[in-house]
């Protein structure tokens, strides 16, 4: 399994991550979560199941909510992406992470960081969501902790202050 | 075990011709990957075959879609999340902006596409039975040009297509002629969204006058292939939609299709299932309802609404003997539609207990019976049974009549079975079934706990009590 072809041969992917310029050398395959998470140190990104079905390694890339697991980090040269790290301004923090401290909205914290992320796209789209619809727009992010109404509870509050981004 | 990414080659070429060029130079070599929701699932569980792969994800001439006047030209690079968006395809194909609203999360519909859905082919997506009652047809693009053909025809067998190794899904087309039709779409899964369909259905109709002018019906999950079922729209097209023509439809769908047995399902429940969804859109179909049948609704409850509460609850016990609910249901008019007083019933059901329960199990006949019987056991139903009742539980029960004698025979037996062991009668929904389809229910129903076998013949009831409510609205 460890032997590597000459098939496979690293290059060079440049994007934003969180508005910085990066440039990594990476096998084009490799997958963005294991990009962020092991060269660029950014561990905000969490792996659940690897296939696309729990949505804690969400990002953001081009503004859309994805699964950082099923994208290969070729298909990331010249995005911008955004990760959990990107949405505080210095110790001030977003207003969706305080909203989830207040309301308890996380609690062993491994799918905190999609969660926020999959409400901030969603608040960007919609600033003022309906129940219903911050459950749709948090359906593809899975938490086995909190039984989700404290996290529906969070993106309401957040929604309240009347700010999305 | 996870891939090794250095044994993987990937290219991202840009532009459609440099892609098709690149798959005609060394076809079968290369994979087209898009958002990558198949391709790295196979690859992150080391069963990805392929080494090299292209990257289509965002190319221009793949993501765009065209309204002409005759058509809506989907780029297979679109996703789910830009379906939804679109308004024609809100507007006039619902069946597959519903079928994108059901697929994955919101992150797998923004990277999911249209193409990919249909080159993975797997019987299960949900977007497919869509694209089959639709009249779908693709156009496939390679360096050799480009060329057209029916989706129905493209997929060959279980995940098989007749997708060349040199060529590309480059748009699916769908004819812009459905508007005026009734649709219908419903998936049945272990959940009602994030999960993979046990069965699920895409069906459009159109009536005239009762009669069926044209129907259109695909499901999946129910053979190597989605699939439309000609067969049934053939039994239905041209008829009166009444009861009879419902069943038969139900019967040639449930020997039309091949359901297997799998990790989500069994072939027998699917093959009900199936049969269940097939009468169930050939119901709504017929209960879009003309204007006079809506003016009747309207009359039947404007003239109930003012009835004395007596009068009330007598109007309506043909449908329910529990006094209790008679009660409620008396107590929440007025009622101006068909689901308000649907949902009222349900609500009324809800907070009824066990005892007001077994008062409308006892206007029920025997299955196989006509008029109610009391058990030596029970005391003798509070109210007598209305002759509109009696009606009704023939109608529901004309399958059984029709039965052979050896079906009867065992019915009246386990009935006696039954009887013996829960000291009442069998209440079951008969409305649609046969005589061997409740005869299997009574025998699997035998094997439960009083307890669960008391709510079970009450959620029961509940759907007699739905049907027959429906009926008395006609007047």
């Amino acid at each position: 399994m460890t032997e590597s072809r000459e098939s496979g041969a690293k290059g060079e992917i440049s994007f934003a991550v969180n508005g910085q310029s990066k440039t990594v050398l990476a096998y084009p395959m490799e997958r963005l979560l294991d990009v962020l998470r092991q060269q660029l140190q950014l561990t905000g990104t969490k792996e659940g199941c690897g296939e696309g079905e729990c949505g804690s390694c969400s990002v953001l890339m081009d503004g859309i909510l994805v699964n950082s697991c099923l994208i290969p980090v070729l298909q990331a040269n010249g995005s911008s992406v955004i990760t959990i790290e990107g949405l505080a301004a210095g110790e001030t923090l977003h207003v969706l992470q305080d909203a989830f401290l207040k309301c308890g909205g996380a609690q062993c914290g491994i799918c905190t960081p999609g969660m926020i992320l999959a409400a901030f796209h969603l608040l960007n789209g919609k600033p003022a969501p309906t129940m219903e619809e911050i459950r749709e727009g948090l359906s593809g992010n899975l938490c086995r902790c909190t039984g989700y109404s404290q996290i529906v509870e969070a993106v309401a509050e957040a929604a309240g202050c009347g700010t999305s981004a | 075990m996870r891939a090794n990414p250095s044994e993987f080659e990937m290219v991202a070429p840009g532009s459609l011709h440099a892609i098709v060029s690149l798959l005609a130079n060394e076809p079968d070599v290369w994979v087209p990957i898009a958002g990558g929701t198949d391709v790295m699932v196979q690859y992150a569980a080391g069963k990805l075959p392929a080494r090299k792969l292209v990257s289509i994800w965002n190319v221009p001439e793949l993501r765009r879609i065209e309204v002409t006047a005759g058509e809506l030209r989907i780029g297979a690079g679109c996703t789910y999340t830009d379906l939804r968006r679109h308004d024609t395809v809100g507007s006039e194909f619902s069946l597959l902006e519903r079928a994108a609203r059901w697929t994955g999360g919101v992150a797998n519909q923004n990277r999911g596409t249209i193409g990919g859905n249909i080159v993975n082919a797997s019987p299960a997506a949900d977007s497919l039975p869509a694209l089959l009652v639709y009249d779908a047809e693709l156009i496939l693009v390679s360096v050799r040009g480009e060329r057209r053909l029916p989706y129905v025809e493209f997929h060959i067998g279980y995940k098989k297509t007749l997708l060349a190794p040199d060529e590309l899904i480059q748009a699916v087309c769908l004819p812009r002629r459905f508007s005026g039709y009734f649709c219908h779409a419903r998936k049945v899964a272990a959940r009602s969204a994030q999960a993979i369909s046990k069965v699920c259905i895409a069906a459009l109709g159109r009536l005239a006058d009762g009669v069926v002018e044209d129907v259109r019906i695909a499901l999946g999950s129910v053979a190597p292939v989605p699939l439309r079922l000609t067969e049934t729209e053939q039994t239905v097209r041209g008829r009166v939609l009444d009861s009879e023509l419902m069943l038969l439809a139900r019967k040639v769908a449930t020997a039309e299709i091949r359901p297997i047995d799998d990790i989500r399902s069994t072939a027998r429940y699917r093959a009900a299932v199936a049969g269940n969804l097939v009468a169930e859109f050939l119901n709504r179909l017929n209960s879009q309802q003309t204007g006079a049948q809506r003016e009747t609704v309207t009359n039947v409850l404007e003239r109930w609404n003012r009835l004395p509460i007596d009068e009330a609850m007598s109007a309506i016990l043909p449908c329910c003997a529990s006094k209790a609910w008679l009660q409620g249901m008396v107590a929440r008019r007025p009622f101006t539609d068909e689901s308000a007083l649907l949902a009222a019933s349900n609500e009324t059901w809800r907070h009824l207990t066990p005892s007001d329960w077994m008062e409308a199990f006892q206007n029920h006949p025997r299955i196989g019976e006509s008029h109610p019987s009391s058990l030596e056991t029970q005391s003798p139903p509070i109210v007598s049974s209305p002759d509109q009742s009696v009606e009704w539980s023939a109608q529901e029960q004309r399958e059984v009549a029709d039965a052979d004698a050896v079906v009867k025979i065992a019915l009246a037996g386990a009935n006696r079975e039954y009887e013996r062991r829960f000291n009442r009668i069998f209440i079951v929904c008969a409305t649609g079934k046969t005589a061997l389809e409740i005869l299997e229910m009574l025998r699997a129903r035998l094997n439960n706990d009083a307890e669960t076998e008391l709510h079970e013949a009450a959620e029961q009831q509940r759907q007699i009590t739905a049907i027959r409510l429906r009926k008395w609205l006609q007047g």
